[in-house]
């Protein structure tokens, strides 16, 4: 019954299920009775076969209600916004008022800036990669402006994206992708997603840190780099179709002030790192540029979910899937290309999913670089 | 008053028997849909403070 609204992908983790529906691009999760109850549904052709099913396991007296909600879980699975559509908006050589140039991976870059405002969204996170090689000749030019409120980016001076300028992580993350695609000489329709956390390698796996705003994730991941691993992405890590690996994104590890004091002593030269006064109520900003990895891309072999709390004492547990999933995919750009969502939940059926918590710098450092150490002892 | 209660009790209890725990789960819907991002994005500003303001 109903089988157009169908899962057309599903994974078993443990007690739980993900579901994934192509109309709307939903992840689902959902435990064990909740599926078998939805399978009995899906593979009943009439109201009488799908009683008789669930009689024989349940004493239920009201099936319809059940029908109902099973119905309505299956619409709301199914029901997709409508996707943003950009603005149609003409390019203006005008708004070229400030000229910066980036060597990335041995391609020039030039992107022009309208304001210093509109410079702060990426400036900062590339600022590392600045070069005034001359004469310019950057096969790659970006302009980024406000115009009308709008946001816009071009590349090329073709229009790649324009948004409310109030939503310029949009602007940020939009960038990166065309960043992404030039650097690492791939399309858009190449990645799985680009997921919101920092992923960093012992240069032979990565793992993903996952955590919402304010967690330490970015601030772990500083550390971890201080102390010899490789930081592969900050902030945006993509995942690539071909290899389901994590490649390497070169903006700069992005820093709250609420970090200074714990970053100072372990990461060289931090005190002359320049202040970045972007989000008034976030505080100043500190970008940590960070060595390049020595390969462009790594398996990531786990997510761990990074929890900081003033003292508290270190502890690494097993994280279940709902967890992870419920913070990782509502920040997270995930491809809607069947392909694509299958690869996804194929990594995920066989990533270890952790949770730490800490405050102690040393110890979360031992603690993550046992997890490496076991993820090694795999091969 | 007191029987009142008392048969009120049964009740509830028949109620819970009849439910059934499939019943139960669909009633209060032990599942959760996450919607990814439409487009790839950086951490979105915190509440209040957005420097486009």
């Amino acid at each position: 019954m109903n089988n157009k609204l169908a899962p057309t992908y599903q994974r078993m983790f443990g007690k739980y299920w993900v579901l994934w529906y192509f109309k709307s691009n939903n992840y689902s999760v959902i435990e064990t009775e909740f599926k078998t109850l939805l399978d009995f549904y899906l593979h009943s052709d009439t109201l009488d076969e799908f009683s008789a099913k669930i009689s024989s396991v349940d004493d239920v007296s009201d099936v319809k209600t059940v029908v109902n909600n099973l119905d309505t879980y299956l619409e709301s699975c199914n029901a997709s916004s409508a996707p943003q559509l950009d603005a149609s908006q003409p390019y203006k050589t005008s708004k070229r008022h400030i000229e910066r140039q980036y060597r990335i991976k041995d391609k020039l870059i030039t992107i022009f800036y309208d304001t210093d405002l509109v410079e702060k969204t990426i400036h900062p996170s590339l600022a590392h990669l600045e070069t005034n090689a001359q004469p310019k000749k950057s096969a790659i030019t970006f302009d980024l402006y406000t115009d009308n409120g709008q946001l816009n980016l071009f590349k090329n001076q073709q229009l790649i994206t324009s948004v409310p300028q109030r939503d310029y992580n949009l602007v940020q993350g939009k960038f990166i992708m065309q960043l992404l695609t030039v650097i690492h000489a791939k399309e858009e329709s190449d990645w799985i997603g680009t997921f919101h956390g920092s992923t960093v390698s012992d240069g032979t796996n990565s793992v993903l840190f996952i955590g919402k705003s304010g967690k330490g994730k970015s601030t772990l991941c500083a550390l971890l780099a201080a102390r010899g691993f490789e930081l592969l992405a900050d902030d945006v890590s993509p995942m690539l179709s071909d290899n389901s690996h994590i490649y390497h994104n070169p903006t700069a590890i992005s820093i709250k002030e609420g970090a200074f004091g714990t970053l100072q002593p372990m990461v060289p030269g931090f005190d002359d790192l320049p202040i970045t006064l972007f989000n008034t109520t976030k505080g100043s900003l500190k970008h940590i540029p960070t060595k390049s990895p020595n390969k462009d891309n790594y398996p990531c072999k786990a997510i761990i979910m990074v929890n900081y709390e003033p003292n508290s004492k270190t502890q690494l547990e097993s994280a279940s899937v709902k967890e992870i999933l419920e913070t990782l995919i509502p920040d997270s750009w995930l491809s809607n290309h069947p392909k694509h969502a299958e690869q996804f939940l194929d990594w995920l059926v066989a990533t270890p999913l952790y949770q730490i918590t800490y405050s102690d710098t040393e110890r979360v450092i031992e603690t993550i670089s046992a997890v490496f150490n076991g993820l090694e002892d795999k091969y | 008053m007191k029987k009142d209660n008392h048969t009120d009790k049964i009740t509830r209890k028949d109620a819970l028997k009849k439910m059934g725990k499939y019943a139960a789960l669909t009633a209060i819907g032990t599942f959760v849909i996450l919607n990814p991002q439409k487009s790839q994005a950086q951490s979105p500003p915190d509440p209040g403070g957005n420097p486009f303001d």
